[in-house]
């Protein structure tokens, strides 16, 4: 009840056109600044540049398109599956004249909404366990959830990525689980240089990179902000010697099992990421350029740009003087590198961004590669480019408002495009043709099955074994964790227990077979039909597969049910003929309906139709 | 599960596959025509199978049994194929650089150490990419059993395996749905076509096409005579009782139903050989599982006659330590370890390389995951120094600087 009436405000609020941002305090005035932005405006500021552009090129605009296909596309892309078929209906019928932008913040408002982009940020942050002991993710996967949610502003959720710290498993730092999922403090700097500011230059952890500019050298300057952080599962040295050691020792030398518990359910507790940066790093052991000698001492510094405040404690000379293996004191370094790769200053963190986002609604790159893009490029429109790098600067990075700019706009609410290997043309006119990510798909069969499908998406934080037991180490002594690993559930069973409990806690979340996508994971099983359909193993960024596969196809064809008590199922219960069935399966299924050379197919049985329509090209390709 | 599975002669919507004559694969190498990979995780123990040529302590309870080849002698978990060393290369000074296990397995199968960055393809995707050519009908890279799924890396998802958990439950949908009869399923496929014939002409792209392009492939492959390969229950008694009932031994039957249709490359996998505790309580079930699995596998193969042409290998990311802890289980050893190689003319009835023999360290002729694998590859003919570019242009080799050893073939 409560969110209905959250987006009834802004919807409200939006026939206006303007939507106000909690402005944050002014640095000279320390007031409140109220920022007035018009969505509307903006939405045909990006429309006129296009005109521009497609007059400039004698290319036609592209048609408007009708209701159905509207509905359909906002559903997708919004909150990323189809409207059941009274969502629909209810659409296409409503008079109203603002029943378009009226649907566009109802659906960014909804719990589809953090379903659909919890997915989308997941696979940018690669969720994951890693290794078999070293990260467990359900905290992570969970503040990404939380910061969906409360539409915590990009850049503020990209500056507490990249500078988080603390226990792995302490609920609500789950945050930490960024820095967690490489166990290669290098690597981890180049995915997150590609994660946020899209640029490729992983080569250079190496070597000068061979294309582009960035040197070895660079690499490590830029690597100098994070020095000495890294990812430790043990209790530090002295707790160690203090706390846990001795029984440690003993139990290691009576029982394995019991061993085994100990050593586990004492990192649940103390698992953390330790080191905010030095601001020093030094040269490989193999440097092999002559700018540099191996070991030689790196100040800190950015690829481009402003140089941030570094608060050094100690001279570059000092620490030169000092054994090889010493990088200097702890001065939250780190902390000055984030805030350089998010400032609105930084030219690739904005550009990186709108990049990504127009790439998801509008299936092509606005700029360049996801992940390959260089400071000068500004893709084949440049003013375009840097008017969306504005409207989300003024936007202040809050990522609905962005979406809902692009969603309003004529661009987005025109005929779709068909884009083959070699485009010719101008391109960026209009959304793309393009197949449905996994979730979307499979997320869309429930839309077949109940009125509700986002019904069991979360509201709130959710427990997992680990931040479960966390809380409960809180208060325990060496003691309790010798007697908890002795006496407790044993070696097969605590963590089952503990995942258990956890669910308790969590209360009813309704039965599997109608969870959105996003609700699986961890600490339930893998969605093995997302996972056929191409859902990104998370791996490495941007991992989805969008192509078909030969045990895809068998499942889609052989395997895929739709029950009799589905939504659909009943709707065609309930009709009186042959005709009325088909409207629904056409509506239900595919969100239009059906035209007069498809009227050939009536005379075939409901159920051999709905199977064609489940399995056909336009259920699972964008349009 | 990985992201990718199989596709060939399908959904390639333009991208054509090679014929044999224009691959990497070069004839004079090409000794073995088929590989089958039989990989257990969790780390085998080395002092407790097939290397017990060291001091008494470091071999434990296991005691030592004669075998048939003369100067090899293994350890009494091994009974059966004590019948058949005969066949068999015992490479007991292999070494790998990491000591733990997704690292270990991930480096044994693709041959590079994981990086955030960029994931490898495994040995079977590098195969299954180069060698796989137009006259194929059936995949050439297949995982049987659970464990790592044979991915294909930064390979386009084509060249990863075709998934086969349950050897005797075969392909997961590969039959119509029993609640569909056959006339009701060809007037879906009917409708099927108008449908997207129509979607085709007004929205159709590459992609469009790539799905037309596999449901036609998937329902060929659907009616092909050669996923009778995956019915097991169709292969004659006399070679059924060469094998056990376990589920490794239904799927070396499986790997070799396949090997005998041509296909390349088959990874079969038997995990649960981490014993931290107990070794001696534990491991005796799944000792027995392999010597019975892998002495039927070479039986069949020989019995065919197609152990000259397929190359058998067993590999594990890692050894046990030559001591036993105080739980008395054996912990990890990547230095010195034991893998095994028999078929397309390996030097078989021989041990190469040593430990110390304190079984602290590889000794002589050190061979390298990475040599381990770039022979393999040497001996289907494939150059291990074949350089692809991931998708940001950084060039991978196949075998990662390792060196082919000749001397491990005849």
């Amino acid at each position: 009840m409560r969110f209905l009436m959250t987006w009834m405000a802004v919807g409200l609020c939006f026939c206006v056109s303007f939507v106000l941002l909690a402005g944050e305090p002014s640095r000279a005035t320390g007031k409140n600044v109220a920022v007035a932005v018009d969505i509307s405006a903006s939405a045909q500021a990006i429309d006129q540049l296009i005109a521009a552009e497609l007059k400039k090129q004698g290319q036609a605009p592209r048609g408007q398109i009708n209701d159905y296909t509207f509905c359909r596309r906002i559903y997708l892309d919004a909150i990323g599956r189809i409207p059941t078929i009274i969502e629909l209906e209810g659409f296409v019928s409503n008079k109203n004249p603002d029943k378009r932008s009226l649907l566009i913040e109802k659906l960014l408002h909804s719990k589809g909404y953090n379903s659909h982009w919890y997915n989308y940020w997941a696979d940018l942050l690669r969720v994951k366990d890693v290794g078999d002991k070293l990260h467990h993710s359900g905290n992570f996967s969970e503040w990404i959830k939380g910061a969906v949610r409360s539409n915590k502003p990009y850049d503020e959720m990209a500056h507490e990525l990249i500078s988080a710290s603390g226990e792995l498993y302490k609920p609500g730092n789950g945050v930490t689980g960024f820095y967690a999922r490489e166990t290669m403090p290098l690597d981890h700097l180049a995915n997150s240089v590609k994660t946020f500011m899209g640029m490729s230059i992983e080569c250079a952890q190496c070597h000068d990179h061979p294309y582009e500019d960035w040197t070895q050298q660079d690499f490590y300057k830029l690597a100098a902000f994070t020095s000495k952080t890294h990812l430790r599962v043990d209790p530090l040295p002295q707790d160690e010697k203090k706390i846990y050691a001795k029984d440690r020792h003993v139990l290691k030398n009576r029982d394995f099992n019991e061993w085994i518990v100990y050593r586990e359910s004492i990192r649940v507790k103390h698992a953390a990421i330790y080191g905010n940066g030095t601001g020093f790093m030094r040269l490989p052991h193999d440097y092999e350029y002559e700018d540099g000698e191996p070991h030689q001492v790196m100040e800190a510094d950015v690829l481009f740009g402003n140089m941030p405040k570094v608060n050094y404690e100690m001279t570059k000379a000092k620490l030169a003087s000092l054994p090889k293996n010493h990088l200097g004191p702890e001065i939250d370094a780190r902390s000055s590198m984030a805030t350089w790769m998010t400032s609105p200053d930084n030219p690739m963190f904005t550009k990186a961004t709108v990049n990504r986002l127009w790439h998801a609604v509008m299936g092509t790159e606005l700029v360049g590669q996801l992940g390959g893009l260089t400071v000068e490029e500004m893709g084949d429109h440049p003013s375009l480019t840097e008017k969306l790098i504005n409207v989300m600067k003024v936007l202040k990075y809050d990522t609905k408002l962005f979406l809902s700019v692009l969603f309003h706009s004529d661009t987005y609410q025109s005929k779709a495009l068909v884009l083959n290997a070699t485009p010719s043309g101008y391109v960026l006119d209009g959304p793309v043709v393009r197949r449905l990510p996994a979730e979307v798909i499979v997320d869309s069969f429930l839309s077949l099955k109940t009125e509700t499908p986002d019904k069991y998406v979360a509201t709130e934080f959710r427990w997992d074994g680990f931040t479960h037991f966390y809380e409960k180490s809180k208060n325990m002594t060496a003691k309790d964790f010798v007697e908890y690993s002795v006496k407790g559930p044993g070696r097969a069973q605590f963590q089952n227990r503990e995942e258990r409990e956890a669910m308790k806690r969590n209360g009813d979340m309704g039965p599997h077979e109608l969870w959105r996508v996003s609700t699986f994971g961890r600490n339930y099983k893998e969605n093995w039909v997302s996972m056929l359909m191409g859902k990104s193993n998370r791996e490495v960024i941007d991992g989805a597969a969008r192509e078909p596969d030969i045990p895809q196809i068998l499942f889609l064809m052989n395997g895929l049910g739709i029950p009799g008590d589905a939504l659909v199922n009943r709707k065609l219960s309930q009709a009186a003929t042959r005709k009325d069935k088909m409207e629904i399966l056409w509506k239900a299924i595919l969100g239009r309906l059906p035209k007069k050379s498809e009227e050939s197919i009536f005379g075939n049985a409901p159920d051999d139709v709905m199977w064609a329509l489940i399995n056909s090209n336009e259920f699972r390709f964008g349009r | 599960m990985e992201r990718r599975d199989f596709i060939y002669r399908v959904g390639l919507a333009g991208a054509s596959l090679p014929f044999l004559d224009a691959t990497a694969a070069s004839a004079q190498t090409a000794r073995a025509k088929s590989v089958v990979y039989i990989f257990l995780s969790g780390g085998l123990s080395q002092y407790d199978s097939f290397n017990v040529e060291v001091d008494k302590p470091v071999l434990g309870k296991s005691n030592i049994i004669k075998s048939n080849a003369d100067g090899v002698r293994v350890s009494n978990y091994y009974p059966k194929l004590a019948k058949q060393m005969d066949k068999i290369l015992v490479l007991n000074s292999m070494k790998t650089d990491q000591g733990a296990h997704p690292a270990g397995i991930y480096k044994m199968l693709t041959n590079y150490n994981p990086r955030a960055t960029v994931t490898h393809p495994e040995l079977g995707a590098w195969v299954n990419k180069n060698l796989t050519s137009q006259q194929d009908s059936l995949p050439n890279f297949v995982n049987i059993g659970s464990g790592r799924a044979g991915t294909a890396g930064f390979f386009p998802g084509q060249w990863a395996a075709l998934p086969v958990k349950d050897p005797d439950k075969g392909i997961d949908f590969v039959k119509r749905n029993k609640a569909v009869a056959e006339k009701a399923f060809r007037n879906r496929l009917d409708i099927l076509s108008s449908l997207n014939a129509d979607f085709q002409k007004n929205f159709g792209t590459k992609d469009t096409q790539s799905y037309v392009d596999t449901y036609a492939g998937s329902l060929r492959f659907m009616k092909s005579e050669d996923i009778d390969a995956f019915e097991l229950q169709n292969e004659n008694a006399a070679i059924t009782n060469l094998y056990g009932k376990s589920k490794f031994s239904r799927s070396c039957l499986l790997a070799a139903r396949l090997v005998e249709r041509g296909v390349r490359f088959v990874k079969v996998n038997l995990g649960g050989w981490d014993y931290h505790d107990n070794i001696y309580g534990r491991m005796p079930a799944n000792a027995n599982a392999l010597d019975s699995g892998l002495s039927s596998l070479l039986s069949h193969l020989g019995q065919k006659g197609l152990l000259d042409s397929t190359l058998v290998v067993v590999s594990t990311e890692f050894g046990r330590k030559p001591d036993v802890n105080p739980n008395a289980g054996r912990d990890h050893h990547p230095d010195g370890f034991t893998c095994l190689m028999a078929g397309a003319g390996v030097k078989a009835g021989q041990i190469y390389g040593t430990t110390t023999s304190d079984g602290k360290h590889a000794d002589e002729n050190v061979v390298d995951v990475t040599d381990f694998n770039a022979s393999i590859a040497w001996r289907l003919g494939i150059d291990p120094n074949l350089e692809e570019k991931a998708a940001s242009g950084r060039p991978f080799e196949l075998a990662n600087k390792g060196t082919v050893r000749k001397e491990l073939f005849g």
